[in-house]
């Protein structure tokens, strides 16, 4: 297990989330505002469904012989001069950046926007090690300084206002200013750029690796990824085995369709392309370069019911859509990786047992697969991740004796027609109008949030049954 | 600490026991990309002005600001006249060999202070020294090595006169550059990308490769778009009509 398990149940998180007007309102702007830019991008782009296919197929070609193409990442890392870790949980991947950090006599860090580093908690062990973390994005930079977990994959701010934001720099950084998002981000702009400039150790995620080539590619719109690459000298970036693609040729079919997915931008702002440390006649770049390959549950995947979610980019695609997320945003999610695609992320980094209630987070629309750019079936799984949480004894035991006795039912016909018989007698009592609102015991949880209807006065079967008499046709 | 054995061997475990896969192919590097590459020049070569047209629709779509001189001589003049416009004092730039043009002398003799970056390996404490005047500067002079007329992006390849905070520290960045490094396509962009990295890296060839698209920005407080969070502000790409005399990447 390698994130801490939520200190409230998940009810108690989303109700809190859905209690929280200006939550709703920011979700309600800011996911809508995504959808419609995703729509516009790939409306003027007729060749995106036909990318999506191709990007697919790429991630699921590089996933079967993932071994050749991580050995080939490797060897062209450590040919430029750069240096390879393995990690197989988090707290490993913990420890091998700070080994390098006190090796190298860190004393502050700069860290462009990472999932990755989010995922395994690595700020808080930094700090613990008396390595300063600084988050450079605006956005991860504003809820470090609030003390907060990012609440979107890539708006992590979303659920804070400008006022909220002007407090925070007043508390914080002692900078009294108006609430104004231009105003603000040049404060955050003087504030970060000191840093950048002293910063001992830059560390950053990986969009992308690429094996032919040994190249990290970073995806940022502020250009921190940049800084973060460029201007420490040493640079570590910390990568999930999945993120391998073969070539140059296959990151051309994801740049199309990656941020447009995300922001609807036909590229994002910088698209960073780092190969290892500062080369003879630079005058900036790293002196070194280390990258971090991490598993932390993934390995376990390759076979896996979780299989597909190693395809995912990051995009974020997903969660705008979700009509759950769009009601309770991320921090209710409990974990690093909100959303639907979150939800398996978690299962996969903390097992099934993290995911008893989330697995259940979801309507099972489909929107998370129509909208994901490279087409996991998100709800496919999670189906599957509610029958395994159901298997292995984690549900509520009413909840597994509920729904074992409505699998048995349905399987047998007979036994159908008795429990409908049965059923509207016992149901008299809890019959208002139409509907019945409320019924007892265990079977409370059912109608907490939904009418059940009724048995009917005359079931289908009964009718069917009638009409197949003969002399009634 | 896991080694990589050790890693390796969970990953072939967990792929031996992967179970009716589909086949399938991840894309088809061309076999000789500098030769593809040099054919797609020529073909492009013939469609550079409807190129050029979408480079500076979609480049302006997305914040640049678009300029175009007959000549690489009047190329300093824009520079300066973006300065003035915006007064702006403190220029540093690529070394003229990798830029094609010297705007260090015409810009000094506006009354600028501009510094080119050296083109040959330089001790410590001169990196440092020139980090802290890219740091200071108010505008940054760069080429580019690549135009994407789709996403109206400028790609810039570091190396020796050529540093990475020219077009990264500075409040403005302006590129120069030529016809010779337009492409259509993101397609394109990746073949091109596969020819840069055909065989052993020529000397003098930087770490970093940089695809430019518009100016530094973010929507991170109340989704509001502002410029120039960490990046320049402002982005500026100078068409040289006649041809630069650069030396190519």
């Amino acid at each position: 297990m390698s994130e801490p398990e939520p200190a409230t149940p998940f009810r108690e998180r989303a109700g809190q989330a859905l209690r929280d007007t200006f939550l709703q309102e920011a979700l309600t702007i800011a996911t809508t505002k995504f959808i419609g830019l995703r729509r516009e991008a790939f409306a003027e782009f007729p060749e995106g469904e036909a990318l999506r296919d191709r990007a697919r197929e790429i991630k699921e070609a590089t996933l079967q012989r993932l071994d050749h193409y991580l050995d080939l990442l490797i060897d062209n890392v450590e040919r430029h001069g750069g240096h390879v870790h393995y990690a197989t949980t988090s707290e490993e991947a913990r420890r091998i950046v700070l080994d390098i950090a006190r090796r190298t006599g860190a004393r502050t860090a700069v860290k462009s926007k990472s999932m990755a580093t989010e995922e395994i908690h690595l700020n808080d062990a930094l700090e613990a090690a008396g390595v300063t973390p600084i988050e450079t994005d605006l956005g991860e930079y504003i809820i470090q300084l609030a003390h907060e977990r990012p609440s979107h994959i890539i708006a992590p701010a979303i659920h804070k206002t400008k006022g909220q934001v002007a407090e925070l720099f007043a508390r914080e950084l002692k900078r009294e200013t108006v609430p104004d998002p231009e105003v603000l981000t040049r404060i955050a702009r003087e504030e970060l750029r000191e840093k950048f400039l002293q910063a001992d150790l830059g560390i950053s995620g990986a969009n992308f690796g690429v094996a032919d080539t040994g190249t990290i590619v970073l995806v940022t719109n502020e250009g921190n990824g940049r800084m973060v690459t460029s201007l420490p000298r040493v640079h570590v970036a910390v990568m999930g085995v999945e993120k391998v693609i073969p070539s140059m040729t296959d990151l051309a079919v994801f740049l199309a369709i990656l941020a447009k997915s995300a922001t609807g931008q036909k590229l994002s702002v910088y698209t960073s392309l780092v190969n290892g440390p500062r080369r003879g006649g630079e005058l900036e770049g790293p002196e070194e370069f280390h990258l971090v390959l991490l598993d932390n549950g993934r390995i376990r995947q390759i076979a896996g019911p979780l299989r597909e979610a190693l395809s995912c980019l990051r995009c974020g695609a997903c969660l705008n859509v979700c009509p759950v997320y769009r009601q309770i945003g991320g921090h209710a999610y409990g974990y690093t990786y909100p959303g639907p695609i979150g939800i398996l992320l978690t299962a996969m980094l903390n097992g099934t047992e993290s995911v008893k209630d989330l697995a259940h987070a979801s309507s099972l629309c489909g929107a998370c697969l129509e909208a994901c750019p490279v087409r996991i079936d998100i709800p496919r799984m999670l189906i599957e991740l509610r029958k395994d949480v159901n298997e292995r004894r984690i549900a509520p035991w009413s909840e597994r004796v509920v729904f074992g006795a409505l699998g048995r039912l349905l399987q047998h016909p007979a036994l159908y027609r008795v429990a409908a018989r049965l059923g509207r007698l016992l149901q008299r009592p809890f019959v208002r109008g139409e509907v019945i609102r409320r019924v007892p015991l265990v079977f409370g949880d059912w109608t907490r949030t939904r009418d059940l209807p009724p048995v009917a006065a005359r079931t289908f079967q009964e009718r069917w049954a009638e009409l197949e008499r003969p002399g009634r046709r | 600490m896991t080694t990589k054995a050790e890693f390796f061997d969970r990953i072939r475990a967990e792929m031996g026991r992967t179970r009716d896969l589909a086949p399938v192919a991840p894309s088809v590097r061309p076999a000789r990309p500098r030769e593809r590459l040099d054919v797609l020049r020529r073909e492009l070569s013939e469609r550079w002005r409807e190129n050029l047209q979408r480079f500076q629709h979609e480049f302006e779509r997305v914040g640049g600001v678009f300029h175009r001189v007959a000549d690489v001589g009047e190329a300093p003049e824009a520079i300066a006249r973006i300065a003035s416009e915006r007064g702006l004092r403190r220029i540093v730039a690529w070394h003229a060999g990798a830029l094609g043009v010297d705007v260090v002398a015409p810009l000094t003799a506006k009354g600028l202070e501009a510094v080119a970056a050296p083109d040959a390996e330089v001790a410590g404490d001169e990196r440092e020294r020139r980090r802290a005047l890219a740091a200071a500067a108010d505008l940054g002079v760069t080429g580019a090595d690549l135009a994407v007329a789709e996403t109206g992006s400028l790609v810039v390849v570091s190396g020796a006169g050529r540093p990475r905070s020219a077009s990264l520290l500075p409040a403005c960045h302006v590129a120069i550059f030529d016809r010779e490094v337009l492409v259509e396509s993101l397609v394109q962009a990746g073949l091109v990308l596969e020819a840069w990295h055909d065989g052993a890296a020529p000397p003098g060839r930087g770490a970093s490769i940089n695809v430019i698209t518009g100016p530094s920005r973010t929507a991170d407080i109340e989704l509001t778009l502002t410029r120039g969070v960490h990046g320049p502000r402002e982005v500026h790409a100078v068409f040289v009509e006649q041809g630069l005399a650069s030396r190519r990447v």
